[in-house]
């Protein structure tokens, strides 16, 4: 077989020019590892995990600590209180926010609780006598890195919220519990004088005010396409097949330059005077440049299993289909190598196809959710994201490894994936038919 | 005089006009060469010589005219054509990176040579250009002389029954050019056909049994070369023939 021959001495070409080589199996790598680390804390926090913020009570009273309980307990925030060991005040909370140690500090002021409390009575007493009254308000003060985006931000403004509504909700009640009974009095006996009767406040039925607390409504979060965005990817999760789509598309630059070279130099012109079919010439470079991308995927799947992991990273879960995962990376490197090929034969010169094949991928590699994820992106942005074969490599990687998925649900990216390979391949051999044919 | 059966490529007002171009690069050609002679093609830089043979080698469309080689046209029935003849062409083509032996196993497949013969082939294609000293080197480490010779052996591989070899010793010291000469000789001694182009009129009168010369895509006189000084008359060699028929001006390539 003659194919064989071919894929040989790509394979041998290749082999010589270790330059390349090193900028294919290191450049990804490289890439993955820097940006996974910067990604890591931006993914926890959009990611559903906890965020960190520091916690200073200056409160003597229990609501204080009662609000401290509530923002534990809603998850969406951990807190911190104490800094090498000592109990940190206002000043300490914002230098570390300032030196960028911490993104967040809560600072609960003194004298919440008598504050809240009184307020609470003020509100609750006046709505009872139907008296307008303006409740005095008190403060928590949310100190922010500037650095911090905005989506970020109030996601935590948000579960703070959360946490004063529920605290201001359970005191009134509590006023409410105390001092309904004393109005009542007060009012009865307002009416009728020494004739009321005085252990009314008893038989009154009690009330209690557990209920403040008991959440009756839940958001059930559901998006639009269920299964797309339900659980996001660890940051690890993303970056690897992202960074590993682009690293495997740059073997557009080796490949199309190897068929570029040949036609400079001749070789391609021997060859067709040669009875060696356009096929197995244009074949052979496409396998052999497939083989790199398997071994580049190959290596990239240990980074993220075991390098990334050192540097404090989540270890990266494969989901549990590495059939379909292998058929992902199969089919994304036959649409790289397709593209290669075809660059190859369109580009007029080396530089021609380098400028041309980089800026392609980078363009492809952004619409695609290599950069920044697609879920992130806007909604017409996401639309076009579809046109990318990046963008949909990394969909079928990020549903194997965060939706579980299987072989059949990646079918539809396998088979775009595939299309677009047979689409640049026909175009290339059609077009070096021509050229064969000496037209 | 030769009989038609002897005829082993022959071409019949070939006509090639690149596309963009004003005139064409090859205009009329007819010739026809013998079965186990060596053929000159002639004519100064721009004639249309690699334009002739790249048509005889399947690798250029003739916008007229028609090429047969051993019964086969060279456009309609190229695949047949291409397991039966030998290129060297006008640049070195070889993978630089490669070393001279795997530049010859390479081609040697792709020229489809039994794998049981691949190996005494390439060693018989060293030998001849006596490059089996240096085989395992890369071909980018070589002299110009050898790479030529190099270009050379690859050729040869597969025993075609006509070699076409475009200006093969352009640009070469003396020795690698002599060597080559010599090994022509004694391909056709072997009994191959040699088409061959050159510039060089020395290296013609020398080697080839019939040459045409062209010029302007056009053939302006063709016959043996010893035939042709004679009938010219007031020429000593085919050179002052050639610049007579030609002209002194430069011929410099725009291309
Ligand atoms: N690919 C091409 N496209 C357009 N014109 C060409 C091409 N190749 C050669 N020519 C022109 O055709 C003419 C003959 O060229 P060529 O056959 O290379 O001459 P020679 O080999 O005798 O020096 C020249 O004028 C050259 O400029
Ligand atoms: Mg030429």
């Amino acid at each position: 077989m003659l194919l064989l021959a071919n894929i040989k001495k790509e394979l041998l070409l290749l082999s010589r020019d270790r330059v390349s080589l090193l900028v294919l199996f290191v450049m990804p790598m490289v890439l993955v590892l820097i940006l996974s680390l910067i990604q890591d804390d931006l993914f926890r926090a959009t990611g559903g995990a906890a965020t960190t913020a520091l916690f200073v009570n200056l409160d003597e009273g229990e609501l204080g600590h009662e609000f401290e309980k509530s923002l534990q307990d809603n998850g969406a925030l951990e807190l911190v209180k104490s800094l090498s060991g000592k109990e940190i005040d206002s000043a300490a909370a914002r230098k570390s926010v300032f030196n960028g140690e911490y993104q967040f500090a809560i600072i609960v002021p003194a004298g919440f609780s008598a504050t809240i409390n009184q307020s609470a009575e003020d509100a609750v007493r006046g709505a009872l006598r139907d008296e307008k009254v303006i409740p005095r308000s008190s403060r928590i003060t949310v100190i922010f890195d500037p650095a911090v985006r905005g989506v970020y931000r109030s996601a935590v403004l948000n579960a703070l919220q959360l946490g004063v509504v529920g605290l201001e909700l359970s005191r009134k009640g509590a006023v409410f519990e105390k001092l309904l009974p004393e109005e009542l009095q007060r009012n009865i006996e307002a009416q009728m004088g020494s004739y009321a009767p005085t252990d009314l406040a008893d038989q009154l039925p009690r009330i209690s005010f557990d209920w403040t607390n008991q959440s009756l409504i839940s958001l059930d979060e559901e998006l639009a396409s269920p299964k797309k965005y339900a659980t996001l990817p660890t940051s690890v999760q993303q970056n690897v097949p992202a960074w590993t789509l682009f690293g495997m598309f740059f073997i557009v630059i080796p490949l199309a330059g190897t068929l570029i070279r040949e036609r400079q130099e001749g070789t391609l012109t021997r060859l067709m005077t040669m009875p060696v079919s356009n096929g197995s010439l244009l074949l052979g470079k496409v396998s052999a440049h497939l083989l790199i991308c398997l071994i580049q995927f190959g290596l990239m799947i240990m980074v993220g299993r075991f390098i990334l992991p050192l540097f404090g990273t989540p270890v990266l879960e494969l989901g549990s289909d590495p059939l379909a995962l292998l058929l992902v990376a199969v089919s994304a490197a036959l649409a790289a190598c397709g593209f290669g090929i075809l660059v190859g034969v369109v580009a007029r010169s080396y530089d021609q196809a380098a400028i041309f094949g980089s800026v392609s991928i980078v363009i492809a590699g952004a619409l695609g959710g290599v950069m920044v994820p697609v879920y992130v992106m806007p909604r017409f942005m996401q639309k076009i994201s579809v046109l990318s074969p990046l963008g949909w490599g990394l969909d079928a990687f990020l549903d194997i490894f965060v939706r579980d998925g299987r072989i059949s649900s990646v079918l539809p990216q396998v088979a775009a994936l595939w299309t677009f390979f047979l689409v640049c391949l026909a175009v290339a051999l059609i077009v070096f038919r021509r050229w064969r044919q000496g037209y | 005089m030769r009989s038609d059966n002897d005829i082993i490529l022959s071409t019949d007002h070939l006509v090639k006009t690149y596309r963009g171009a004003t005139s064409p690069a090859v205009d009329g050609v007819t010739l026809s060469v013998g079965k186990g002679s060596i053929f000159g093609l002639l004519g100064p830089n721009g004639a249309g010589k690699t334009t002739t043979i790249s048509i005889l080698c399947t690798l250029l469309q003739p916008s007229a005219g028609k090429a047969t080689l051993l019964g086969h046209d060279v456009v309609r029935d190229a695949a047949a054509v291409r397991g039966k003849i030998g290129l060297v062409p006008q640049d070195i083509a070889l993978y630089g990176s490669l070393t001279a032996r795997e530049n010859l196993y390479y081609f040697a497949r792709m020229l489809r040579v039994p794998k049981s013969l691949i190996e005494s082939r390439i060693n018989e294609s060293l030998q001849l250009v006596e490059l089996t000293e240096c085989a395992d080197q890369r071909v980018s480490t070589f002299s110009g002389g050898m790479k030529r010779r190099c270009n050379l052996a690859v050729a040869i591989l597969h025993h075609p029954e006509i070699l076409f070899l475009d200006e093969p010793t352009v640009g070469i010291d003396t020795q690698s050019r002599n060597l080559i000469l010599e090994r022509l000789t004694e391909l056709k001694q072997q009994g191959m056909t040699l088409v061959y182009t050159t510039h060089y009129m020395e290296e013609a009168q020398q080697i080839c049994d019939d040459v045409v010369i062209i010029d302007g895509g056009r053939v302006i006189a063709s016959g043996e070369p010893r035939q042709l000084v004679a009938e010219a008359g007031g020429c000593d060699n085919l050179e002052e023939l050639f610049l007579v028929l030609t002209g002194k001006q430069l011929r410099d390539r725009t291309e």
